[in-house]
C-alpha cells in the first residue's frame, strides 16, 4: 500500500478549518462523524465490533463494549473514550492531532449528541482506504490555471499543461529542459502517435520547414494517419486484454476476433468521441442495431479468457461462470472507472467504497453477457481477391497436372489387374428400404431418418438407424460407406458404426471430431482412435466419396478415401471383439444414446460390414471406381525439391485467399451472444451455493454526480441492463470516466501516468502531484465534445511534452525519476515498434490497413487442444503491422514476448520495459531480425548502388533518425568493407540508438 | 534422439565457444553479481531453508489411492456403492462401484512411510520424504486445477510459483534465465506457454523452456550460420556505437543497463550449451538417472539437467510429467484404466526422480534445495461407471490427494493429514494450494504476505488473500 504525502496531509485535515472550541459547541455530523469513521470506525464498526464496541450507531456507541459505556454525556473525564484517547492509547501508535482531541472532548462535554446513524463507514477517508470524499470521485471542476509567465519558466509557451507542470517544478526549484532538437523532436512523436519511425524524407521535410507552424502541423499529419490509429488500438487492446484464442485447455481460435480489433483502430482514426467510444464497447449491439458495428464493438466485452471445457458438476459450472463475470465486470470498472470493482466479489471493497451488494449490481448488469460468433452481413468482396484466388489455383493445377496425371495412369493399369469386390458380412443400399440384401442386418429408421433417391438422408439433428443384433461374432473387421456430407463444417457425426446397444463399446467412422474436417476411426474414450493426420476433406460436400476403415487382427487401423490410403495407420490395442447378439450395426450416429454431437448429415448411399481385414486392394476394388483423389506424400514423392516448394508456397497463398473469401462471404464477429440472464443474487463470499438477497442491476453509489439506480428491476432483459449500464458510465456526470481516460493518455504519451496506476484511481492509486492538471484535462476532454485527437494534440504541443532527454544533474539529484516532468524521459522502443520499424526501414513493411490476422505460427490439433509453434512466414501477409498478427494466448510470437509483449489474459494498463540478456539474443539471433538486415542492406545497395559511405549514411537515418557521429563512420565502414551490409545493417537493429526514443 | 540433440548443440556450441570466451575475456567485469530481486520488500524475510526448487508436475492427476495414501477399507468396500446422501460433484458425472487399490502398499524405509509398488524406486527414498496426504482443490478440472496448483488463482494471467521466485529471490547465477521449464519429452501441457507465464510480472521472471528438440532455447545462436569473425567485429562494432551514444545521451543509466545486456547474452551462449552437454557425467550417474534405459531415458535426462542447473544456480526447474490431454493419453488422466495408465507412465518417471533424490543428497545439495512433487487434483475412490459396475478408470477428485515434498527444513519420512477411510475427502489438516504455496515460501524464507506485487487494484500475492505456512511438516 502507498499512502502518498499528499494523503497524509489529506486526512490531517479532517476538521474543517474554521471550527474552534472557543466559537462553538461542535456539530456532530459536520465535526465528530469524521474523525470517528477516520480514526476509530475501520476497527470499531458493525461487522468487526473489536472489544465488542461499534461506534458508527447511535445505540451501540452508547451502550459500550466490553469494558462497559464508553461516552458519559457532559463528562469527558468519565468517559471511558475520551480516557483512552486522552492517554494516547486510542487509536493504536497513532495518537490524535490536538485538534481532533479538543473536538471530541468539547463534544462530549456538551452532551455528547448523536446525529445521522449509522455513520456510513464509506463517508470518509481514512488513514487505510478511500471513503466517498476520495478525490477521484468528486464533480469535476476547472481548476484556475498557475500563473507562471515564461520568464520564470525559461521556456516560451501557452499551454495550460505548461503552467500547471512548470508550476511544481518551480515549487520544487525545479527548472524545465529546453526543447528538443528537431531531429529527435519528430522522431520521439511519430513514434508516440504511429508507432512507426519517421522516414528520411519526413524528417528532412520537418528540418527545411522553418515556420512556426512547423510542429503543429506535423503532429495534424500524425494524428491524420491512418497508422495512427493502429498505435492507439494496440495501446487499447493491451487493456481489453484482447485475445484470439480461448486460453485454457483448449485454446480454441477465435479466427472472427479481429473485426473488434479493426472496429477499434477506425474509431480511433475516425476520432469517434470517447463517450459514443464507451457505450458501443458496453452495448453497442443493443444501441446501434442493425447496423453491425455495434455488435463488433462488443468484442470488448468477450475479449478475455474462457474456459470452453465444461465439467458435468453444477457446481463447478456455476463458479466458473461467476469467475467469468469477475473477469468482465473487472474489465469494464477498471477500463471506464478506473475503479477495481471486482474485489468486492467476496467482501465489501478494502480500500475504495464500493460494498459487496453493489459488485453484484454491475455484474447483474452484464448477466447476459455470453461469447460467441454473431453473424452479420457479409461485406463486399474485392474482386481483385477472387481473381487472385483463380489465379493461385490455376498456378496450382498447372504445377500438379502432370503428376497427376501419371499417377492416375498407373492406378488405372493396376485397377484393371484388381480382384473382384470382396464380399461383405452385410450390404445396405438404402434403395427404399435400410434392409441387409446378403444377411440377417436389417435396419430401423429412427428420429426422422429419411430414404429419399436410393439413399439414406441424414438431418444431423437425431436421425439414426440401428439394425438387428449380430448373428455372428465379429472381430477383424472392415467398415466401409459410401456417404455425401452437408456440409464439411460439421463436426463429431458418426457415418457408419458397430457398437454394444447400450453404446458403451463402439468403433465408428467419424468425420471432423477430433480435428475439422477429417476422418477418424472413432471409438469408446478414443481408446482405439489416433488421428490419421490425413488431409482434412475438401470435397465430401460436392460429391459422394467411398470411406472405409479397415481394423486388422493386430490391431493396426488404417483408412481409406475413395481406394488410397488416407493419412497414415497406426496400431491400437485392439481389434474388440463385437459378440453375436450383443452388438449391432448403426448409421448417422456415432454411438449410443443419441443426441448431442454424434450426428452425421448427408446421405449413405451404401454401406457395407466384413469380417475380415479387407487388403488394400480389396478397398480399392470395392472402391470400384479409380480413386482421383492424390495424397500428399505420392504429390511430395514425385515432385522435386524446388516444385515441392513452389506447390507448398502456392497452397499456403489459396488457402490464406479462400479463407479471406469465406469469411467475408459468411461473415461473423467474436462478440457478445447475448442471453436473457436469470435474476442476480447476492454471493455469500462470492460462493454460487449460498446465494444473499436479489439484487438490481444498478452503478455504484460512490459517483454521487451520476446516479447508480437504473431503475430497472431484477429481471429485466438484457438490452436494458446493458444499454442502462453504457449511459451510467460514459457520461460527463461520471468524474472517473474522463479522468481515467485523460490519465491512460498521458501515460502513453509520458510513459508514466499523472496517477500511476491508470486501472486504479481508487485509493492505491494514490492522491497525484499532478491533480488539478488532471482535472483540467478532463474538463477540457468533456469540453471539446470527448475528442481523443484533440486532447493528444493538446499533449504533444505542449512545451513540456517537447523538452530534450538529456538528464541534467541538479535536477537528477531533486527527482531522479522526472516524477515532476523536467525532463523527457527516453524510452524503449515498445515490441510492435522494433518488429515494425525493423519492416518500415527495410521497406517490406506492407501497410494495409485492417482484414483478418495473420499467424506467424503453425497452429496444430493434438489430442484435442490446439497448439501453436511460433513460425518465422515470409511474404507480404506476413509483413504487416505486429497489431494484425493473431494474438492467439498459447501462439506468442517469441520475439514480441522477449521485449514485454504482454500476456494477454491479463488486462496490461502499464507495460514493463526490461532489459534482458535474452532480448539481446533476438536481436542478434533470431531469423525474423537477420531477414530484415538482409533486406535493409538489399534496400541500401538499391538506393545508393557502390556507395558505401552513402549506403552507411542512410542506414543510421533511416534505423537511428540521425546521420552517424564520426568514429561511428569509420568503424562502420570497417566492419561493410570486412563483411558487406548485412552483417552491418544487424548492428544497427540491435544499437540503443535504435530501440531507444529520446 | 533427444540427446543427440543435446549433444549436436553442444558440439554446435563448441565453435561458437572459443569466439565467445574471446569476447568475455575483456569484457565480462570478474565475479559480476548475480540477479538482484526486484520485490519491494526483499526476502529474506526470516532465515531460509533452502535456496532452490525443483518442481515436477505430473500432468493429469495421478491416483493418490494407489500410490502414497493407504487405505485397507477400499479392499473391503470393493464392489460397494460410495453410500451416504451425498452425490459426488465429478467431472464427468458418472458415478461407479468402489474399486481397491490396484497396487498393494508397503511400509518403507526406517520412517514406515506406506508407498506402493506403482513406485518401487521412489520407495526406496521414502525417508527423505514429506507427504500431504489432505490436499485438495478448487476445481476439477484439469487446465483451472493445473493454474492454480502453480500459480495459486484457477485463472489464466497470474504468475507461476518460478515468476515469483525470480521476482522475489533474484538469481544466483546471471549465465541462465532463474525460471527453467523442462517439458515432457512427448509434447506440452496443454495451454502450451501459458503455463509458464508472469502474467502481470515483468516479463524477464517468465520461464525459460529448455526445448527437448533442435536449439535449447529460442535464438541462441544466429538463426543461420555467421562466420566467428563476422560476430566478434559485429559485437565490437556494436560496442563501440554503444559507447558513442551513451556519451551523447548524457550517460543514461538505462543505457549502460543494456549494454551489459549483450555481455551477460554472450556468458549465456557459453553457458547453456554447456550446462545442457550431459556427456562428462559418469557412467554410475547415467544409471542412476535411467539413461541407460529407454524408458526412463527421456525423463532421466531431464531430472539430471534439472540437477545440473539448479548446480549453476538456477532458481527454479520444473519439469513436466505428461503432455496434453485427449487420447491416446500421454499423461496421468486415467478416466479409462488406472491399472494401464498410471503402470506407463510410473515406469517412466519411477527411476530418475528416485535418482534425483539421491544424487542430491550424495552431493548435499538437498541440503539447501527443494523438490516438489505435485499434481492437480486426485482421482476418485468410486470409478468412472454405470452405476453397477467396477469399473477400470477413475475421474477426478478435487476433495482429496496427495503430494509431497523433499528436502531442508522439514520432517522427513513423515505423512501429514488424512482423508477419510476411502480416500475421497481430506479431513485432517486440510491443506489447500494457499498452504502449500505458503510453506514453500517460507522455506525460502519468504513470508507468503510479504511477497507482493500491485495489479489490478490489490498488492497481488501468489497466494490470492489465504494460506497458512503448514507448520506440522516443518523440521
Amino acid at each position: 500500500m502507498k499512502i502518498t504525502w499528499q494523503l497524509a496531509a489529506l486526512i490531517l485535515s479532517v476538521v474543517p478549518a474554521g471550527w474552534s472550541v472557543a466559537q462553538q459547541s461542535p456539530e456532530f455530523d459536520r465535526d465528530v462523524a469524521p474523525i470517528l469513521a477516520t480514526r476509530c470506525l475501520d476497527c470499531h464498526n458493525s461487522a468487526d465490533k473489536k472489544g465488542n464496541l461499534d461506534l458508527s450507531r447511535a445505540d451501540s456507541a452508547k451502550a459500550g463494549g466490553d469494558s462497559g459505556a464508553v461516552l458519559v454525556a457532559g463528562k469527558p473525564d468519565d468517559s471511558f473514550l475520551w480516557q483512552r484517547i486522552d492517554a494516547e492509547e486510542m487509536p493504536p501508535k497513532k495518537p490524535l492531532p490536538a485538534k481532533e482531541r479538543e473536538v471530541l472532548k468539547s463534544w462530549i462535554a456538551s452532551g455528547a449528541k448523536w446525529g445521522t446513524s449509522p455513520i456510513d463507514p464509506y463517508r470518509f477517508t481514512t488513514a487505510s482506504r478511500a471513503g466517498y470524499d476520495w478525490w477521484s470521485l468528486q464533480k469535476l471542476v476547472r481548476p484556475k490555471e498557475p500563473g507562471v509567465t515564461n520568464q520564470e519558466s525559461g521556456v516560451n509557451s501557452h499551454n495550460a499543461i505548461d503552467a500547471f507542470i512548470f508550476a511544481k517544478l518551480g515549487e520544487k526549484g525545479l527548472t524545465p529542459s529546453p526543447l528538443a532538437d528537431k531531429r529527435t523532436l519528430i522522431r520521439r512523436v511519430t513514434f508516440d502517435l504511429t508507432g512507426l519511425p519517421p522516414t528520411p524524407e519526413e524528417s528532412d521535410a520537418f528540418l527545411r520547414d522553418k515556420s512556426p507552424e512547423a510542429y503543429d502541423r506535423l503532429v495534424k499529419r500524425l494524428l491524420d494517419s491512418p497508422h495512427y490509429g493502429e498505435r492507439w488500438a494496440r495501446h487499447w487492446l493491451d487493456v481489453a486484454h484482447f485475445g484470439e484464442s480461448d486460453g485454457f485447455e483448449y485454446d480454441k481460435m477465435r479466427p472472427n476476433a479481429w473485426r473488434y480489433r479493426d472496429w477499434v483502430i477506425d474509431a480511433l482514426n475516425r476520432d469517434m468521441p470517447y463517450d459514443e467510444f464507451a457505450r458501443m464497447q458496453i452495448a453497442g449491439d443493443v444501441l446501434l442495431a442493425p447496423d453491425p458495428r455495434g455488435t463488433i464493438a462488443t468484442g470488448f466485452l468477450v475479449a478475455g479468457a474462457h474456459d470452453s471445457l465444461l465439467p458435468k458438476g453444477e457446481v463447478m459450472q456455476a463458479i466458473m461462470r461467476q469467475d467469468e463475470l469477475e473477469d468482465i465486470v473487472g474489465i469494464v470498472s477498471q477500463t471506464f472507472l478506473g475503479l477495481t470493482v471486482h474485489c468486492a466479489r467476496c467482501h465489501d471493497h478494502k480500500f475504495d467504497p464500493v460494498r459487496q451488494v453493489e459488485y453484484y449490481r454491475l455484474a447483474s448488469a452484464l448477466a447476459g453477457v455470453k461469447r460467441g460468433d454473431r453473424p452479420i452481413p457479409p461485406a463486399q468482396l474485392p474482386p481483385e481477391l477472387e481473381q487472385r484466388q483463380r489465379q493461385l489455383a490455376g498456378d496450382l493445377a498447372a504445377l500438379e497436372e502432370p503428376v497427376r496425371t501419371d499417377i492416375l495412369n498407373q492406378r488405372q493399369a493396376a485397377a484393371e489387374k484388381r480382384p473382384s469386390p470382396p464380399r461383405p458380412l452385410a450390404r445396405w443400399q438404402f434403395d427404399g428400404d435400410a434392409q441387409d440384401e446378403l444377411g440377417p442386418l436389417h435396419g430401423k429408421l429412427h428420429e426422422g431418418a429419411e430414404l429419399k433417391d436410393g439413399g439414406l438422408v441424414l438431418s444431423g439433428q437425431r436421425a439414426f438407424v440401428a439394425t438387428e443384433l449380430l448373428h455372428q461374432d465379429v472381430k477383424e473387421k472392415t467398415l466401409e460407406a459410401w456417404v455425401k456430407l452437408s456440409n464439411l463444417q460439421q463436426r463429431s457425426g458418426g457415418v457408419i458404426g458397430i457398437q454394444s446397444p447400450d453404446g458403451e463399446v463402439f468403433d465408428a467412422i467419424v468425420f471432423g471430431e477430433k480435428d475439422p474436417g477429417q476422418w477418424l476411426a472413432g471409438s469408446n474414450f478414443f481408446r482405439r482412435t489416433q488421428s490419421f493426420e490425413g488431409p482434412p476433406e475438401t470435397e465430401a460436400d460436392s460429391r459422394t466419396v467411398h470411406i472405409a476403415i479397415v481394423y486388422a487382427a493386430d490391431g493396426t487401423i488404417t483408412a481409406y478415401r475413395d481406394g488410397a490410403v488416407y493419412g497414415r495407420s497406426y496400431k491400437s490395442d485392439g481389434p474388440v471383439t463385437f459378440k453375436k447378439g450383443e452388438a449391432q450395426v448403426i448409421f448417422g450416429i456415432r454411438h449410443f444414446p443419441a443426441g448431442g454431437n454424434k450426428h452425421v448429415a448427408g446421405v449413405i448411399e451404401r454401406a457395407g460390414l466384413y469380417d475380415h481385414a479387407l487388403t488394400a486392394e480389396e478397398v480399392a476394388a470395392s472402391a470400384g471406381t479409380v480413386s482421383t483423389y492424390i495424397s500428399e506424400e505420392e504429390f511430395s514423392r514425385r515432385l522435386s525439391p524446388d516444385d515441392r516448394d513452389r506447390r507448398r508456397s502456392l497452397q499456403q497463398q489459396l488457402g490464406a485467399v479462400s479463407e479471406q473469401i469465406s469469411r467475408l462471404r459468411e461473415a461473423k464477429v467474436f462478440a457478445v451472444t447475448p442471453q436473457e440472464p436469470p435474476q442476480s443474487h447476492l454471493l455469500i463470499r462470492g460462493n454460487p451455493q449460498q446465494k444473499g438477497e436479489v439484487v438490481n442491476p444498478g452503478g455504484l453509489a460512490a459517483i454521487a454526480s451520476a446516479l447508480g439506480d437504473f431503475g430497472l428491476a431484477p429481471d429485466a432483459p438484457d438490452a436494458e441492463r446493458r444499454k442502462r449500464l453504457a449511459q451510467w458510465i460514459a457520461t460527463e456526470n461520471n468524474p472517473l470516466f474522463a479522468r481515467t481516460l485523460v490519465n491512460r493518455l498521458w501515460h502513453y504519451h509520458f510513459g508514466r501516468g499523472l496517477v500511476e496506476t491508470p486501472n486504479d484511481l481508487g485509493f492505491n492509486g494514490g492522491v497525484p502531484v499532478h491533480r488539478e492538471l488532471l482535472d483540467w484535462l478532463a474538463c477540457e476532454l468533456v469540453e471539446r465534445r470527448f475528442s481523443l485527437k484533440e486532447l493528444h494534440r493538446q499533449i504533444v504541443l505542449s512545451a513540456t511534452y517537447q523538452q530534450a532527454s538529456l538528464p541534467r544533474p541538479e535536477c537528477l539529484a531533486v527527482d531522479a525519476d522526472s516524477a515532476l516532468y523536467w525532463r523527457y524521459r527516453p524510452r524503449r522502443l515498445e515490441a510492435e515498434s522494433v518488429r515494425d520499424a525493423m519492416l518500415s526501414v527495410s521497406g517490406l513493411l506492407n501497410p494495409a490497413v485492417g482484414g483478418p490476422s495473420f499467424q506467424d505460427f503453425r497452429p496444430y490439433m493434438y489430442k484435442g487442444s490446439q497448439f501453436y509453434e511460433p513460425q518465422d512466414p515470409v511474404g507480404l501477409e506476413f509483413h504487416r503491422r505486429s497489431i494484425y498478427r493473431m494474438w492467439a494466448r498459447g501462439g506468442k510470437n517469441p520475439l514480441l514476448d522477449t521485449f514485454d509483449c504482454p500476456d494477454p489474459s491479463t488486462t496490461t494498463p502499464k507495460r514493463g520495459s526490461t532489459t534482458t540478456p535474452l532480448q539481446a539474443l533476438s536481436l542478434l539471433n533470431n531469423s525474423f531480425t537477420l531477414r530484415m538486415a538482409d533486406a535493409l542492406a538489399e534496400r541500401l545497395r538499391k538506393e545508393s548502388p557502390g556507395d558505401e559511405q552513402a549506403q552507411i549514411e542512410r542506414a543510421f537515418v533511416l534505423i537511428c533518425g540521425r546521420p552517424s557521429l564520426p568514429d561511428e563512420l569509420a568503424a562502420s565502414q570497417a566492419l561493410v568493407r570486412e563483411h558487406g551490409l548485412m552483417p552491418f545493417c544487424r548492428v544497427l537493429f540491435s544499437s540503443n540508438r535504435f530501440l531507444y526514443v529520446h | 534422439m533427444h540427446r543427440r540433440d543435446f549433444f549436436s548443440f553442444a558440439s554446435r556450441g563448441i565453435g561458437a565457444a572459443a569466439l565467445l570466451s574471446l569476447l568475455a575475456r575483456d569484457r565480462i567485469v570478474k565475479g559480476a553479481p548475480a540477479v538482484a530481486p526486484e520485490a519491494k520488500d526483499p526476502p529474506p524475510h526470516h532465515p531460509a531453508k533452502v535456496k532452490r526448487v525443483i518442481q515436477i508436475c505430473l500432468c493429469g492427476a495421478f491416483s493418490h489411492i494407489d500410490t502414497f495414501d493407504y487405505k485397507p477399507e477400499l479392499a473391503k468396500q470393493h464392489g460397494k456403492p460410495l453410500g451416504g446422501s451425498e452425490k459426488p460433484d465429478v467431472f464427468f458425472g458418472q458415478v461407479g462401484l468402489i474399486r481397491k487399490n490396484d497396487w498393494e502398499f508397503q511400509q518403507r524405509g526406517q520412517s514406515g512411510l506406506w508407498i506402493s509398488e506403482l513406485f518401487p524406486h521412489i520407495a526406496t527414498v521414502a525417508d527423505e520424504l514429506t507427504i500431504i496426504r489432505s490436499m485438495y482443490a478448487e476445481s476439477s478440472s484439469h487446465t483451472p486445477a493445473t493454474l492454480q496448483e502453480n500459480s495459486g488463482f484457477r485463472l489464466n494471467g497470474f504468475p507461476m510459483l518460478g515468476s515469483w521466485l525470480s521476482y522475489g529471490l533474484g538469481s544466483e547465477t546471471d549465465e541462465l534465465p532463474a525460471y527453467v521449464v523442462l517439458p515432457d519429452a512427448r509434447g506440452l501441457p496443454a495451454g502450451g506457454t501459458t503455463n509458464w507465464t508472469s502474467g502481470f510480472l515483468p516479463a524477464q521472471h517468465q520461464g525459460v523452456l529448455f526445448q527437448t528438440k533442435g536449439a535449447v532455447i529460442n535464438d541462441l545462436f544466429p538463426a543461420r550460420t555467421i562466420a566467428a569473425e563476422v560476430e566478434r567485429d559485429s559485437r565490437e562494432l556494436l560496442a563501440l556505437l554503444n559507447r558513442a551514444d551513451l556519451a551523447a545521451s548524457g550517460g543514461e543509466a538505462e543505457l549502460t543497463a543494456r549494454m551489459k545486456a549483450y555481455e551477460l547474452a554472450a556468458k549465456m551462449q557459453l553457458a547453456v550449451p554447456r550446462v545442457t552437454d550431459l556427456s562428462g557425467e559418469a557412467a554410475a550417474t547415467e544409471s542412476l538417472y535411467g539413461l541407460d534405459q529407454p524408458q526412463t531415458r527421456d525423463f532421466g535426462r531431464s531430472c539430471l539437467l534439472a540437477r545440473r542447473l539448479i548446480e549453476q544456480g538456477v532458481r527454479f526447474v520444473q519439469l513436466f510429467s505428461g503432455g496434453s490431454f485427449g487420447s491416446p493419453r500421454i499423461n496421468w488422466d486415467g478416466h479409462e484404466d488406472v491399472k494401464e495408465n498410471h503402470a506407463r507412465e510410473a515406469a517412466l518417471i519411477d527411476l530418475p526422480v528416485a535418482g534425483l533424490i539421491k544424487d542430491l543428497r550424495q552431493r548435499g545439495l538437498l541440503d539447501d534445495t527443494l523438490v516438489l512433487f505435485t499434481t492437480e487434483f486426485g482421482r476418485t475412490p468410486f470409478t468412472q461407471s454405470a452405476a453397477d459396475v467396477v469399473g477400470a478408470g477413475r475421474d477426478h477428485n478435487q476433495d482429496g490427494f496427495s503430494v509431497w515434498l523433499a528436502g531442508a527444513g522439514l520432517k522427513h519420512g513423515m505423512a501429514y493429514g488424512a482423508t477419510d477411510d476411502i480416500g475421497w475427502k481430506a479431513v485432517e489438516h486440510r491443506s489447500s494450494w494457499y498452504d502449500f504455496h505458503a510453506t514453500v515460501l517460507h522455506l525460502l524464507g519468504i513470508d507468503h504476505t510479504r511477497l507482493t506485487y500491485y495489479h489490478n487494484g490489490i498488492q497481488r500475492r501468489l497466494t490470492n488473500v489465504h494460506g497458512e505456512v503448514i507448520e506440522g511438516i516443518l523440521a
